[in-house]
């Protein structure tokens, strides 16, 4: 049997979702040369129509985090957004800075803070409990001086853990240091409000919300948006923050999309946290299993479990009718297993075991079930293979 | 290219039946045939082996192998537990299996393993490997013996020259 004939059951919502068909058309309906296919810096109606289309699309995307339209700047997603905010917050100032990040945020934050190291400033990289929670204690006995940021995630990408961002923020008004906030994995699953919580920078993205791939957003505070410096130059669109034509197409695929979650948050919160459960149980009476993160501060639809005595790559292989993730190093044998679940204090073992199941919009309880037997077999499998 | 599976046809099909895991249990002593164990790897390092061979003299009867790792090791070790029963293992450990059943470079081309991986199946030959050094003193026809437990006569003479 070759064992990939059957197309798998998608349950990696958190790497990325299917464009919503309601998406679809909106996004259609900007491409063609009937539709709203016009360069919004163009003055004539193709160009102002295509404006108008992005700047009612801005509204629905700045609905779903709380903010103002004008305060929210288009991009290429959130891996640019968390870039823009951190290396264009710091580079602006023309002096040595500090900035405080956790060791289990995503690359495209702790990459952003290695390159501001590199460039002469100096980062802090808090170390999260076994849980992956950050302190807001921890949090300010970090802080310096010379501390001009703290970028801190809201849900964590691997563990779906939820930090205590309102917390977070307090500590960051109370020394005056800006928060950025890295959301690609809560916007449109938990509310958000921007301005009741105290956030200056928060970056999210289209895909991740049954969008489209490519196009993104960072929200920037005006006090915030004022002292950014662009990583791209060109036409001055985005305030001059972020050259490049608009993607009409793309910016209106992400309005539709954040509407939808807007209006459905509440209902798929609470269902997908109860399917949450449901795998949960399904697995938990297996010898050796261990979820990573937390019980109950956790994204709705994430579920991330160790399995001891397991190779991951081959629970994944094993696994032909699950589309899910690892924790796991299978494209070389080189790399480390998963840096966040190491950060929560994970041996290699058991952070290379680790599977990562995301739920969404297209998963119930039947869904639940085939994942779980699925994994329950494969586990006992390759258990009965081992030393 | 999408459709394809990473695994590759071979690995895939060893990979999902490893019906040859499993032990070999020593047998009684004076009984004609012999079973050697022998274990390579670390459980942290990705990789560990074991394998069981029974052999006949210098005939592989039947081999067992308990294997962590990913599916490229998983996958060889059933095949070798496959290939290797009837292989007369003649000379010293590393020639003697080579003759039977190649290297782990072969061994890679024929089952499509990424030359990567490669690091892996030298886990695999070492615990096969192992499991031959200890052949000697289980052996049941006590030749006088140099080195890992050669039993062809001329290889034998040539080492304990």
């Amino acid at each position: 049997m070759s064992g990939v004939e059957a197309l798998p059951l998608y349950l990696d919502h958190a790497a990325t979702t299917p464009v919503d068909a309601r998406v679809a058309a909106a996004m259609d309906d900007c491409l063609r040369q009937e539709g709203t296919f016009g360069n919004p810096a163009s003055p004539h109606l193709y160009g102002r129509r295509a404006r108008e289309r992005i700047e009612s699309s801005r509204s629905q995307v700045a609905r779903l985090i709380g903010a103002a339209a004008p305060d929210l700047l288009f991009t290429s997603g959130a891996t640019e957004s968390n870039n823009l905010a951190i290396l264009g917050s710091v580079r602006s100032l023309g002096r040595r800075a500090h900035v405080v990040t956790a060791s289990s945020e995503h690359r495209s934050v702790l990459d952003a803070c290695r390159q501001l190291e590199r460039e002469g400033h100096s980062a802090s990289y808090l170390a999260p409990d076994a849980h992956g929670l950050i302190e807001a204690s921890q949090l300010e006995a970090a802080l310096r001086a010379e501390t001009v940021l703290v970028s801190i995630m809201h849900a964590n990408n691997e563990t779906g853990v939820v930090q205590d961002i309102a917390a977070l923020a307090a500590v960051c008004r109370r020394h005056a240091v800006a928060l950025h906030v890295d959301a690609a994995q809560s916007a449109g699953k938990l509310p958000i409000d921007v301005r009741s919580l105290g956030v200056d920078l928060l970056s999210f993205t289209a895909h991740k919300l049954y969008g489209p791939k490519g196009i993104g957003a960072l929200y920037a505070a005006p006090r915030q948006r004022a002292s950014l410096q662009p990583l791209l130059f060109g036409g001055g669109q985005e305030r001059g923050i972020r050259s490049g034509t608009l993607a009409v197409h793309q910016i209106v695929g992400f309005g539709v999309a954040c509407e939808m979650a807007l209006i459905d948050l509440p209902a798929q919160a609470e269902r997908l946290t109860r399917l949450t459960q449901l795998l949960w149980h399904g697995l938990a009476d297996l010898p050796g299993v261990l979820r990573n993160g937390h019980a109950t501060r956790c994204a709705p639809g994430v579920l991330n479990v160790s399995f001891e005595g397991i190779e991951g790559e081959s629970l994944m292989a094993g696994l032909t009718e699950l589309a899910v993730s690892s924790g796991s190093a299978c494209d070389s044998d080189s790399e480390e297993p998963s840096h966040v679940l190491r950060s929560l204090g994970r041996s290699r073992e058991l952070a290379q075991s680790a599977l990562r199941v995301s739920l969404g919009r297209s998963s119930g309880e039947p869904q639940v079930q085939r994942a779980v037997a699925a994994i329950r077999r494969e586990v006992l499998r390759l258990r009965a293979v081992a030393p | 290219m999408a459709e394809e599976d990473p695994l590759g046809p071979r690995v895939r099909a060893l990979f999902m039946d490893l019906a040859h895991a499993g032990d070999l249990l020593p047998l009684a002593a004076g009984e004609a045939q012999a079973v050697c164990t022998g274990e390579a790897g670390r459980t942290g390092e990705g990789t560990r082996v074991r394998f069981s061979l029974r052999l006949s003299g210098t005939r592989v009867e039947q081999v067992r192998y308990r294997a962590f790792g990913c599916p490229f090791t998983l996958a060889t070790c059933e095949w070798l537990a496959r290939e290797l029963p009837g292989c007369e293992l003649h000379g010293a450990v590393e020639r003697a299996l080579e003759k039977a059943v190649g290297t782990p470079a072969g061994w890679a081309a024929t089952l499509g393993v990424p030359a990567a991986r490669l690091g892996r199946l030298l886990v695999v030959e070492d615990a096969l490997r192992q499991a031959l050094a200890t052949k000697a003193p289980c052996e049941p026809t006590r030749r006088p013996m140099v080195r890992c437990s050669v039993t062809d006569p001329d290889e034998s003479m040539t080492d304990s020259g």
